[in-house]
């Protein structure tokens, strides 16, 4: 079956202790829980998780301990505001320290897409006058050598991997993308190496009748997960809208801290084997449908 | 110029009046950027009112959507319903607003000092800092849009003389900042709280207050701000709010009261 696997196989073998792993990539939607999950679940220690807006999984994941950087644009929880424990780390060291690269939106898209074309930098004029030029190494203050204005460089982003939640794949990782992209395009072009998971996987015939709808060609891609609702609680684009409730929850145990994030992680992460059992305890079949009617409502 | 009819009274909350306000600085037309929360509510809110062909683009790659009511991220498929393209960052943020076709950058609160800088990324110093979520799409807007919006409640410590940490330029320090830093010169800056409505002075860039919303007086305004502003030489009582907006936004836009909660804390909104 081409490069299927299970998730457990894929972040053993494409994410090793201290990779550099861009996630979230396409904003608060289809955000790879399955493969965050799986991560926590493996123990994974110095992680630079790479993103622009993460939601709860770069927080859930600081939580976890798995992460050393983190290179982002905002990290929170869309749902309430500040991502808890990424300040208990950024603020207190607990779990542990960790540092932080700070870009605007469209910096580390740049920087994505700066590695994607083998660049070594890109220009904006963005983040010109900010503090977040001062205080990350990888804008710089540039002069253009055409017209001599001012102008900030975006150093090029080149994960180890990048982690992408699909809507449909194939077993070669054609995989097929519809609705808001953020930075996947570029974010899985940037990286060595790529995990596709997908809600469906589909025959190639079906890639080829649909050639317009492929977001990642196979050549980008090194394993391919099926994972009906691997974005859950964030949604998917045409199937399953965002769990509300789940996130709250979450949320209230982020904010709480120690030992409610403990708690969570050990109910939710830790004692399920699988995303599956995470699944039916924390949403349960009838819930999950509802999600997905939700979506279709709104569409 | 309208004088309040009456204080801000039962009939209605000054956040929703602050909602109201803010809508009214949409002009019919404007290509706003904007994100969820208060900034999207208002937006809404103009759009059913004075200015129904404002366009909304949002950082997730939205463009044109008719927004249901009420969505909780920029990925809320309330968000994206009936968008005309469902598309990348890098074209909301890079093509639409880095190449100036935003007219409008919408912010919901933050940090803001004198010369309207944001701070969205950490405030104190020492063993007292709080680390914010950062800067998202923010530092982007400030940078690109001719006039930036910014919704916030009305609280000191939001407005200190000088950002701790400047993550989104105003007018940077002062006239000239922006253009000595490579930014734009074109811009301008409204702030619409639940006391007031702060604009930059055309000359000297600093925030003055341009109006104050009914029942408020300039000594309480600037009793909740950390610098000294101006009092602009004409200064005006907001409008006080009609029958049909109040309708709209209790019972249309927001009728869960997602948005329009009883207080809003100072670090959870966002770009």
């Amino acid at each position: 079956m081409g490069k299927v696997c299970s998730m457990a196989e894929a972040i053993a073998r494409w994410v090793p202790d201290g990779a550099a792993a861009a996630m979230g990539c396409a904003l608060e939607a289809a955000i790879p829980f399955a493969a965050g999950h799986e991560i926590i679940r493996q123990g994974r220690r110095d992680l630079t998780v790479i993103g622009p807006i993460s939601d709860m999984l770069f927080d859930l994941l600081t939580g976890a301990g798995c992460v050393r950087k983190v290179t982002a644009a905002w990290v929170g929880n869309v749902g309430d505001g500040l991502g808890h424990n990424f300040r208990r780390a950024v603020e207190q060291r607990i779990p542990r320290a960790i540092e932080v690269e700070d870009h605007t939106n469209l910096t580390l898209a740049l920087g994505l897409q700066a590695a994607a074309w083998g660049v070594s930098y890109l220009p904006t004029l963005t983040a010109l006058g900010s503090d977040l030029l001062a205080a990350n190494p990888n804008l710089k203050p540039a002069t253009c050598p055409f017209t001599g204005d001012s102008m900030v460089a975006v150093r090029a982003i080149r994960p180890d991997v990048t982690i992408v939640h699909v809507q449909r794949a194939d077993p070669d990782g054609n995989a097929h993308l519809w609705g808001n992209l953020g930075v996947v395009v570029e974010a899985a072009r940037a990286a060595r190496h790529v995990i596709v998971s997908c809600e469906e996987l589909v025959p190639t015939e079906e890639i080829r009748a649909h050639p317009e709808r492929t977001t990642i060609p196979f050549l980008y891609v090194d394993a391919v997960v099926v994972q009906p609702y691997g974005a859950y609680p964030t949604s998917t684009y045409g199937h399953y809208d965002y769990d509300a409730a789940h996130v709250a929850a979450y949320q209230e145990a982020a904010r709480q801290g120690s030992p409610a994030v403990d708690e969570y992680l050990r109910r939710y992460v830790w004692g399920c084997a699988t995303f599956d059992e995470y699944l039916a305890l924390a949403a349960g079949s009838d819930r999950l449908i509802a999600l997905r009617r939700a979506m279709e409502e709104m569409l | 110029m309208t004088p309040a009819s009456s204080p801000a009274g039962p009939d209605h909350s000054r956040q929703e009046l602050m909602v109201i306000e803010a809508a009214r600085d949409l002009r019919d037309g404007d290509i706003v950027f904007v994100g969820t929360g208060l900034p999207m509510l208002a937006t809404t809110l103009a759009q059913r009112t004075h200015a129904p062909n404002v366009v909304m683009v949002i950082e997730s790659g939205v463009i044109a959507p008719q927004v249901r009511p009420t969505p909780i991220s920029v990925s809320d498929p309330k968000v994206m319903h009936r968008a005309v393209k469902l598309g990348t960052l890098r074209e909301v943020l890079g093509c639409l607003l880095q190449r100036g076709m935003i007219d409008v950058g919408f912010l919901g609160g933050a940090q803001i000092d004198r010369f309207a800088n944001i701070n969205s990324t950490v405030v104190g110093r020492g063993s007292t800092q709080r680390r914010l979520p950062g800067s998202g799409g923010a530092n982007d807007m400030a940078s690109h849009c001719r006039r930036l919006l910014i919704i916030t409640h009305h609280e000191r410590r939001r407005f200190p003389e000088r950002c701790d940490y400047v993550t989104s330029p105003g007018f940077l320090d002062g006239p000239g900042g922006r253009e000595r830093a490579g930014l734009s010169p074109d811009f301008a800056v409204t702030v619409v709280t639940d006391l007031a409505v702060l604009e930059n002075d055309p000359q000297t860039c600093a925030l003055r207050i341009a109006a104050l919303m009914p029942g408020v007086t300039v000594e309480e305004v600037l009793a909740e701000i950390g610098f000294r502003p101006e009092v602009a030489p004409q200064v005006r009582t907001v409008a006080s709010p009609t029958p049909d907006q109040l309708r709209l936004l209790r019972d249309e836009l927001d009728p869960e009261r997602v948005y329009l909660k009883a207080e809003e804390s100072a670090t959870t909104s966002r770009r």
